[in-house]
């Protein structure tokens, strides 16, 4: 095992808010940026201050309680998946030596995180008594779980060419070449699982029109702002794993590597914003039959291949 | 047996504080599966009390084991969570009920259990053979796993997911022969009508008088129907109040006894 350079546990938790809040607040505006193009209008100032405006909206909004709703579970919901997202960046190197827990089972902490993700939706469908949240809840455990498998399949294939679930060991192994060269299936796959577990774009089937807002169709106020800060979080933690698992994290020449990391978790940030509002969305039923007989063959391809390359 | 020489000079570190406050939040949260009334917080609670041993396990040096317990545990208890709603003899499960068995039997099975491995875990005589923080455990794992027993487990692990896949084929609504709801029809409320098979039970013409009054219930309330009256008459006060009330539907009385 090669010597851990753990970074000191405050520094490490200030990294972790600042990465979050810097980036949940750039989703925030790459999604109105997004709005803008594709609607054709002008970007203004607007776009940055827009998610400000709304979350100050949200903040002076009433808190609308519905009948007899399982408070704690409303209350944990948001809460579960904030905590996910930063659990996720702990676990990340952002620099050469810097990260705050280098775990030597790094990727299934994240495949945990995923799957704890599904309970942070199940809850926040559920807590309500409310039928259309409760039926969006009950949806993200049928997609939650495929995502699960997808992401099981490609997190061993980073894993394989390391010889180590650490994902400092991960991104030492991508020094001369990336993961996104060595199993081209991989990175994509990785983006269609961090679409669904943040409920976006043709994946969002959970917070989805049909279901008039789904899971969130209650939420108000304080409530909502933490649910969406808790989606982009999740989506920015989403990116900087991505970054660390296939796109070589910090190594890079030149610039220093937290600098090679910042590049390349806000490149695959606006991959994930564009792909979310690019794709035009599926039917529940059409995204699970595209899940199991598209994606899920292709993470088994992804993994032999990944296999084969590392023999 | 520890001295009471060695329990005089033992010191508490950090590792063995997280490890008492695990241990006591595991018991807290095991203990509250049987004391709540929700399906779902009982099944969430018993999730809460596994994450903690897992962690409990990452303070022991088994991290693989402790990461691997709680990803397992996760994926398990939301899935138990849907099929228990699911299945559930009240609407969804969504009613208020007792999570406990014959309690007395189980509050003493439980106390004797906790007891019984509680002594072999104090009074027990083991090996003291403290690990090398050094040593890579979990490539020690991979070679128990994947050298001298590496065909035991690739057999079970294809079989199951040869199990997995089956099911999911046998499962699917879309066969070899074109879409399995094809022609379906949901079924009907009213009494007498095609399609409803619960009606082949009696002679409309003899017993009508008879079921009247329960046949009105099932035309108001669609999920009440011959099977859930006769759950709710056995069940002897497991559900404590009526899942027989006509407004027995899942939005009236779901946490009623909160």
């Amino acid at each position: 095992m090669t010597p851990i350079a753990h970074a000191s546990p405050l520094s490490a938790v200030i990294v972790v808010f600042c990465v979050l809040a810097v980036g949940g607040y750039l989703v925030a505006v790459l999604d109105r940026a997004a709005s803008c193009l594709i609607a054709g209008r002008e970007l203004s100032s607007d776009v940055l201050l827009d998610p400000m405006r709304s979350a100050a909206w949200r903040l002076s909004q009433q808190t609308v309680r519905t009948e007899r709703p399982d408070a704690p579970i409303v209350a944990i919901a948001p809460a579960i998946y904030l905590t996910l997202a930063a659990a996720g960046l702990v676990i990340v190197p952002m620099s050469e030596g810097f990260v705050g827990a280098d775990l030597p089972t790094g990727v299934v902490v994240w495949g945990t995180i995923e799957a704890l993700i599904i309970v942070a939706v199940f809850f926040h469908g559920w807590g309500p008594n409310s039928p259309f949240a409760m039926v969006a809840g009950f949806r993200f455990i049928a997609v939650g779980l495929s995502y699960g498998l997808i992401s099981m399949f490609i997190l061993i294939g980073a894993s394989l060419p390391a010889e180590s679930l650490s994902i400092s060991a991960i991104v030492d192994s991508q020094a001369s070449l990336w993961n996104v060269i060595r199993q081209p299936l991989g990175l994509p796959l990785f983006l269609l699982v961090a679409l669904g577990a943040t409920m976006r774009g043709p994946f969002d089937v959970i917070d989805s029109r049909d279901l008039a807002g789904g899971s969130s169709v209650e939420s108000s106020g304080v409530d909502h702002l933490l649910w969406s800060a808790g989606r982009h979080a999740a989506l920015t933690s989403f990116a900087v794993i991505g970054s660390a698992l296939f796109l070589g994290g910090w190594h890079g020449p030149l610039l220093p590597g937290s600098v090679w990391m910042l590049l390349k978790s806000v490149f695959l940030l606006v991959v994930l914003v564009a792909a979310s509002h690019a794709a035009a969305g599926v039917p529940p039923r059409r995204l699970i039959t595209l899940l199991w007989l598209g994606a899920l063959p292709a993470s088994f391809l992804a993994l032999a291949e990944a296999g084969l390359v590392a023999l | 047996m520890i001295g009471a020489m060695e329990v005089a000079s033992f010191e508490f570190t950090s590792v063995d504080v997280a490890f008492v406050g695990l241990a006591a939040a595991s018991i807290a949260t095991g203990y509250r599966v049987f004391r709540t009334d929700s399906m779902i917080r009982a099944t969430f609670l018993l999730l809460a009390s596994f994450l903690n041993v897992g962690a409990m396990m990452l303070l022991l040096a088994a991290p693989y084991m402790g990461v691997a317990l709680m990803f397992m545990m996760t994926v398990e208890m939301v899935v138990m969570a849907l099929f228990m709603l699911m299945f559930m003899m009240n609407p969804a499960g969504l009613n208020p009920m007792n999570m406990v068995h014959q309690p007395r039997m189980a509050a003493f099975g439980g106390v004797v259990g906790f007891a019984a491995l509680a002594a072999v875990a104090v009074l027990g005589d083991y090996p003291d053979r403290p690990v090398d923080q050094a040593e890579d455990s979990i490539a020690a794992l991979g070679e128990e796993l994947l050298g001298d027993s590496m065909v035991i487990f690739e057999t079970a692990g294809v079989t199951l997911l040869a199990a997995m896949v089956g099911a999911v084929a046998l499962t699917s609504s879309q066969g070899r022969f074109g879409d399995g709801l094809e022609g379906s029809l949901p079924p009907t409320l009213r009494p007498g009508s095609e399609n409803r098979p619960e009606d082949d039970l009696y002679d409309p013409n003899e017993g009508g008088m008879d079921h009247g009054a329960m046949d009105h219930g099932a035309m108001d309330h669609g999920a009440m129907d011959h099977g859930a009256m006769d759950h709710g008459a056995m069940s002897e006060g497991e559900m404590d109040h009526g899942a027989m009330d006509h407004g027995a539907s899942a939005d009236h009385d779901a946490g009623e006894h909160r």
